[in-house]
């Protein structure tokens, strides 16, 4: 299957629209505990956002909230407190986006060009400077930080 | 299925389709930890990986690498020799000056090009010169790669990996690919439809400049200040997708016959001209 590139084409208007948030939800809470404790019994300790597994390990529920972008997140933690998994729950940024005429997105778009401005569900694939994800750093070291002073052993 | 870690300094971002749930739930852990692996190996920051080990000792010794990084370095080599030095991971250097990343260990360390690392026989590297590497222009890119033979060995032919802006898609699912821009806020602009292939994309803010093209270092600094576009190359394969973007950075001109010959396409967004079309 080669390679297959289709620029689009010049647009001969353009407008700029504030797109409000567009937000990916990778996995539910629920999702989220099966996906890193497998086949293990994961149940709430009554603190909002901490869950306890029979093996001794805990999920933790937090956010992280950054100048354009919200992210929901879960860290799982080992009985001898080492990471086992994080796992991003939801991701959303919020961008200008650049909208041409409806001829012009007919050609885009495909489908759902009829549904004018389904931001939220079109865009998928960005390419640009890279992300950084320090503040999602920053938040998963003040979980392990809880973790070690309120959790562990317990 | 979808699914993202931060992985590489970024989130890495892997959707997979076409195959019954538990298949795809081991093909994207597999993807995963491919990702995970090309980190240890290629962080500078990580003192135990392949590269720091390299930047500490290969002036003074031959360093056994991981064959992965091997095959990088060989990459690596060969868009150095086909982009007349412009493409250039030695620039350890210059990233330790601008404080972008830790020096540590490396005050041996001084100006050089790749022309000084030595790829030998058994995945071992010696360095010619007090050098040091950095593959962060195209680490990335050769993990997204090794996350989308992943899915494909697990028998997924639908997939996107998308590593915080770098990304491979498989499958002949035209996908709509948007760059983001520099500005003053993140701005998005349609690009194009994609099948089994890869796109990057880099700013000038974070490269820097080889060959004839370079400028001092003041100059590079003022003009990444002002230079509010997204430098973005299509590519077979998202290793040089995302080498070519730092070329691409450097020579300001999509026809450069450097991309045509890799079988790249590149092109320029810049969200200034977005807002002059507006207006």
């Amino acid at each position: 299957m080669p390679m297959k590139w289709t620029p689009v084409l010049a647009a001969p208007a353009a407008i700029m629209l504030i797109a409000p948030a567009s937000a990916t939800i990778y996995l539910t809470v629920d999702q989220a505990q099966q996906a890193i404790f497998p086949g293990t019994a994961v149940s709430p300790t009554g603190q909002p956002g901490v869950f306890r597994a029979s093996n001794g390990g805990y999920l933790i529920i937090d956010r992280v909230i950054g100048k354009h972008e919200y992210i929901k997140f879960a860290v799982g933690i080992n009985a001898n407190g080492t990471i086992k998994q994080i796992e991003i729950l939801e991701y959303s940024e919020s961008y200008g986006y650049e909208v041409r005429d409806a001829n012009w997105r007919a050609q885009f778009v495909g489908k759902s060009a009829t549904s004018p401005l389904q931001l939220n569900v079109d865009i998928n694939n960005i390419s640009g400077a890279t992300l950084s994800s320090r503040h999602l750093t920053e938040g998963i070291k003040r979980i392990m930080t809880m973790y070690q002073s309120s959790l562990r052993g317990r | 299925m979808r699914r993202a870690r931060p992985l590489l300094g970024t989130y890495v971002d892997i959707e997979a389709s076409g195959r019954a749930d538990p298949v795809l739930e081991r093909a994207v852990n597999a993807a995963f930890e491919a990702v995970a692996r090309v980190h240890r190996l290629m962080s500078f920051h990580d003192s135990n990986s392949d590269i720091s080990r390299l930047n500490r000792r290969a002036a003074h010794e031959p360093v056994a690498v991981d064959r992965w990084t091997a095959t990088v370095l060989r990459q690596a080599r060969r868009i150095f020799e086909a982009t007349d030095g412009l493409f250039d991971c030695a620039v350890g250097h210059e990233l330790m000056q601008r404080g972008l990343l830790p020096s540590q260990d490396l005050d041996h360390v001084e100006r050089g090009t790749f022309s000084g690392v030595e790829l030998l026989r058994d995945h071992r590297v010696r360095f010619s010169a007090g050098i040091a590497i950095d593959l962060g222009g195209i680490a990335k890119g050769f993990a997204v790669d090794r996350a989308i033979a992943a899915l494909r060995g697990h028998g997924v032919r639908e997939a996107v990996v998308n590593a915080g802006g770098d990304m491979r898609v498989m499958g002949d699912t035209p996908r709509p690919i948007h760059v983001r821009c520099p500005s003053d806020g993140p701005c998005l602009v349609p690009a194009g439809l994609l099948q089994n292939g890869a796109v990057a994309t880099s700013s000038a803010m974070t490269t820097v400049a080889r060959g004839p093209a370079r400028l001092a270092q003041s100059m590079q600094s003022a003009a990444a200040c002002i230079d509010r576009k997204a430098y973005s190359v299509v590519a077979p394969t998202c290793l040089l997708a995302d080498a070519l973007t730092k070329v691409l950075v450097q020579v300001g001109d999509i026809h450069a016959d450097y991309f045509g010959n890799f079988g790249a396409c590149a092109f320029i967004t810049s969200a200034a001209a977005v807002n002059d079309r507006a207006a």
